[in-house]
């Protein structure tokens, strides 16, 4: 409960209370002295009469006083209000943690200011405010929650670190939160102990697991910061997805933005693709309440650069999950070797044939795979260093000690791929290929009736994932009528990526130094299979082939959220990653954790003759050339998951004896809806005290 | 030394003076076509019948009751002397009490006047008059005396009055009540501003030895009225405790207490055959006085 000013100017006139007390103190003074004769009759009447006179003097005092109070009060516009702003700080010395959620969500706008800011000047005006002695810590509440700053008595401590607090990008994390001010209360001095909660309650935060077995043995105070805010957060940007498409001589970069609208009426909001920090298309949108609309963009692209961008919306209250940003890193080409087993003079009847065109169906500029075909025979003339990616397909044996450079070029992370074929001699490549394979080949098997399909349960493969449930319904349709059964080595690991239908694998792979080997136990043609007559063929080449060459992984493909560490994926040279702030850090280790900012984060990479220290630098050196970008995004969980309601507090919290508070709006102006307006009731009351103060002079 | 220092003090003298005026004129003024008869009727007054006995004086027998019942009876009268009067005057703090408001006479002028006027009424008439004053305790003793030189040392013995003290009313009339002639009048002019004594038993203490008590209950308005305004610092005249107070405030309260105060010492006085005599000082004394003993006259003729 408060009592709330409008005009608090006229409060000066409460000094005007001193007028009547002045003039009660100056004519006591005044005092007669005489010389009298019964005195102690006087002094029997006095105490007779004691109640009824001396009270009197007193109590039209006390309504002249009352009355000026009152006026002056009357006339500053008195707005009551049950809400209750300095609770929180005890007249007596305590120990108070302060839990200040700094998540995104508290970045909603209340007028001129954020939640986050009301709360950090709740927390200054109280510190002002509280006893001596009393000691303070602070805990940020976003994910992960962390000690700000430990036990202090110096409020001038805190006050300098709250200054330097900004609200965050990053999520809620009460419950660790919790925890840790549970523990920094264990050392506290002083007896008095409270954890005092500023948030805006985002429902994100109070993960329930987060709560499980933490009873707080101490009380906590819950200031609910949300009621200050003064407009809505409209929409936010949920997802983006960024694909190409090929066309016949350039290609397509299609964005998909994915915009929910929260507020409860359609929200017409324009929706902008920024790239390169250049707007390039803008579209007006109408959301219905609630629903997430999804939006494509398509966007030429002339050169085959890599791209970072953004999709924005309109401003609202929380400007955070108005825009998210994406990185577009066009593939490089995949030169891959293919050295055909099976050459014959009419090219469809080739091993390769089929291969060769599914690796790249128009032009190297558009698929991104350079395949190179080859025979046996001309395989000692190849340069391994120059592919990524060999495919053997049917292949009898290999030039003499060939297979040694081959496991060289593996080890070294090359990719080697394996298709079998009614050329291949399994007694070959188990003695040969003991180190790259991790199975003996057995033996052919031919299915006399019907056919062999491959079994296809889900796609959880990174190469299968890509496929639509329809795809993959045709791939289980397509027959195999020969294969090679397999049996597996004690001493290696592998993977089987595909079974077929008679429970024998179709496809194992197996890493191999910083390589990757992939048997395929059918043709890679139509010998023994249907498959390269189908659509999903192609796909399905291109995309083990991808990622045969790690092209999956491609580091621009790293779209973090905020937090979350970058991973390097190379161990060669130091990098340099530049924030979106324009700050530099020197990457030595193999993570980044520093992503706490959403946007593009560049990456240099430096000469390992550079001799820089790791750390921070101030200018990027002149040799540090690009090697590619990353995004980070918010958590747009933060911004949907609504508000926690004080009983599902109670039930996270259940054994804790927890207040829940509201904070005023200190600086702004009260409103009606702040408060009952008392002028009225405090005039009457001022009519009220004359009247009294007339009656009492009336009967003196 | 001191006394005979006051004796040839010219402001004692001319107060005495004053006094004795004062006196002289207002008993005249009552005495006017009283005075014979008063004097012939107090010795010759038949009282009763008395059976004869050896040594009672013959001429006193009744001889015409003897001769119709042949028995001696002795005619017994009252016995005529003059009588003898002491007066008792109040000269504690309380009696010097002199109002700041208006030029009514303070209350010891008044209560002087009035001793001075009784005892030349009463040696006026042949009777002795002696005067006492006292506060706490007998501060002078002058014995009845009924020569008319003996008005000037109760004028002297009155001038030299200085109010201080306490009052105690109640341990000096057990001190005298032995000590006054039996059946004499006692007069007594005081305020009576005493606190926890019990008046009413010294006073049957006196009319248990046959006095005849008079009490002039003198009090000046103020006293009555309490009139002041405005915050004040009341100072005893005696011993009580200052007080500061506003009189308004308890004004009602006092009046009340001062009437109770009149009406019990009025009440004890009718219940014990006293006679008691309120004087205001605002009123004046010879009409205060000759309402007093004409309704002491009309009383003694029933």
């Amino acid at each position: 409960m408060s009592l709330n000013f409008s005009s608090p100017l006229f409060l000066f006139g409460l000094l005007g209370v001193s007028i009547p007390i002045l003039i009660h103190l100056l004519t006591r003074r005044q005092q007669k002295q005489i010389r009298f004769s019964a005195v102690y009759l006087l002094a029997q009447s006095r105490k007779r009469s004691i109640r009824k006179s001396r009270p009197n003097r007193l109590l039209l005092l006390l309504a002249r006083c009352l009355a000026i109070a009152l006026f002056s009060m009357a006339l500053a516009n008195p707005l009551f209000s049950f809400r209750q702003s300095e609770a929180f700080l005890s007249a007596s010395p305590a120990s108070i943690v302060f839990i200040l959620d700094d998540s995104y969500s508290m970045g909603i706008r209340a007028k001129d200011k954020t939640l986050f800011d009301s709360a950090l000047e709740y927390i200054t005006e109280g510190l002002n405010k509280s006893a001596d002695n009393s000691e303070f810590s602070m805990i940020l509440a976003s994910s992960p929650a962390r000690i700000e700053q430990d036990w202090t008595s110096d409020k001038s401590t805190l006050t300098a670190k709250l200054e330097e607090q900004a609200v965050s990008y990053r999520t809620t994390h009460i419950g660790e939160a919790v925890d840790k001010a549970i523990k920094l209360l264990e050392s506290a001095r002083q007896k008095n102990k409270q954890i005092l909660l500023l948030t805006d309650l985002d429902k994100n935060g109070w993960k329930e697991e987060t709560f499980f077995g933490l009873g707080a043995p101490y009380p906590i105070q819950v200031l609910n910061f949300s009621q200050l805010q003064s407009d809505s957060n409209k929409g936010m940007v949920q997802s983006i997805q960024v694909s190409q498409e090929f066309l016949t001589r350039s290609r397509l970069l299609r964005v998909k933005a994915e915009i929910k609208n929260f507020s409860s009426t359609v929200n017409r909001m324009p929706l902008s693709l920024f790239l390169e920090g250049k707007l390039v298309k803008e579209k007006l949108l109408d959301i219905p309440p609630g629903q997430t609309l999804v939006q494509e963009f398509s966007y030429p692209l002339r050169r085959n650069q890599p791209l970072n961008g953004k999709v924005q919306i309109s401003d609202d209250a929380l400007p955070a999950d108005n825009s998210r940003y994406f990185p577009f890193h066009p593939s490089q080409n995949i030169q891959v070797l293919v050295v055909d087993g099976d050459p014959e003079t009419i090219s469809h009847q080739s091993e390769s044939f089929y291969l060769e065109r599914a690796l790249n169906p128009f032009s190297v500029s558009l698929s991104h795979i350079d395949p190179t075909v080859s025979t046996l025979a001309e395989l000692p003339l190849r340069n391994l260093s120059d592919f990524s990616v060999i495919i053997l397909a049917n292949i009898r044996e290999l030039p003499s000690g060939y297979e040694l450079e081959l496991e060289k070029f593996v080890l070294n992370g090359g990719s080697l791929l394996l298709g079998m074929g009614d050329q291949v001699d399994p007694k070959y490549f188990n003695e040969s290929f003991g180190n790259l394979l991790p199975v003996r080949l057995e033996s052919q098997y031919q299915v006399r009736e019907g056919a062999l399909h491959l079994l296809l349960k889900n796609n959880t493969h990174p190469v299968m994932k890509v496929f639509s449930p329809k795809a993959l319904e045709e791939m289980r349709g397509i027959n195999f009528y020969s294969m090679y059964t397999v049996q597996a080595r004690e001493d290696k690991k592998f993977k089987v990526g595909t079974w077929f239908s008679n429970q024998h694998p179709a496809v194992i792979e197996s890493e191999v130094g910083k390589g990757i080997v992939v048997l395929f136990l059918s043709s890679l043609d139509r010998d023994w299979n249907d498959f390269p007559i189908q659509p999903t063929y192609l796909p399905w080449v291109q995309r083990w082939t991808q990622y045969a060459a790690r092209g999956l992984e491609n580091i621009s493909q790293q779209d973090l959220l905020v937090g979350e560490p970058f991973r390097k994926h190379t161990k060669d040279n130091k990098w340099i990653v530049r924030s979106p702030d324009g700050t530099l850090h020197i990457l030595e280790n193999e993570v980044f954790s520093d992503t706490f900012q959403p946007g593009v984060y560049r990456l240099f990479s430096l000469p390992s003759a550079n001799t820089a220290e790791p750390g921070l630098l101030t200018k990027l050196p002149h040799e540090a050339h690009p090697v590619g970008t990353f995004t980070v995004n918010i958590d747009t969980r933060e911004s949907e998951s609504g508000k926690i309601s004080q009983k599902e507090i109670e039930n996270l919290l259940e054994g804790t004896k927890l207040e829940f508070l509201e904070p005023q709006n200190q600086t702004a102006q009260p409103k009606t809806s702040d408060g009952i307006p008392l002028t009225t009731p405090f005039l009457l009351m001022v009519a009220g005290m004359l009247l009294i103060e007339g009656w009492m002079v009336r009967k003196e | 030394m001191e006394n005979s220092a006051q004796k040839f003090d010219a402001q004692v003298l001319s107060r005495i003076s004053t006094l004795k005026m004062t006196a002289m004129n207002l008993v005249d003024g009552l005495l006017t076509g009283q005075h014979r008869s008063r004097h012939k009727g107090s010795s010759v007054e038949f009282a009763e019948y008395k059976d004869y006995s050896p040594g009672d004086e013959i001429r006193h027998i009744d001889w015409k009751v003897a001769g119709k019942t042949d028995k001696y009876h002795v005619k017994q009268f009252e016995q005529s002397t003059n009588l003898k009067c002491t007066v008792l005057l109040d000269t504690s703090g309380s009696m010097g009490y002199q109002s700041p408001l208006d030029g009514h006479s303070p209350k010891m002028e008044y209560a002087r006047n009035l001793v001075a006027a009784l005892s030349y009424l009463l040696l006026k008439q042949f009777d002795a008059v002696g005067l006492t004053l006292f506060n706490n305790q007998v501060v002078e003793y002058i014995p009845p005396r009924s020569k008319a030189s003996h008005f000037q040392h109760i004028l002297h013995g009155l001038a030299n009055i200085s109010p201080q003290g306490t009052t105690a009313v109640t341990e000096v009339l057990g001190g005298l009540a032995e000590r006054l002639p039996r059946r004499s009048l006692l007069v007594l002019v005081s305020d009576f501003f005493v606190q926890n004594q019990d008046l009413q038993k010294s006073l049957k203490l006196l009319c248990s030895r046959g006095l005849e008590v008079v009490l002039f209950h003198v009090l000046h308005p103020d006293e009555i009225n309490l009139p002041f305004e405005g915050d004040m610092i009341f100072e005893s005249l005696e011993e009580d405790p200052t007080l500061s107070l506003d009189p308004q405030d308890i004004q009602e309260e006092y009046q009340n207490a001062i009437q109770d105060h009149i009406n019990s010492l009025k009440k004890d006085c009718n219940g014990l055959g006293v006679d008691y005599v309120f004087l205001d000082t605002s009123e004046s004394l010879d009409q205060a006085l000759s309402y007093y003993l004409l309704k002491r006259k009309s009383l003694i003729k029933l």
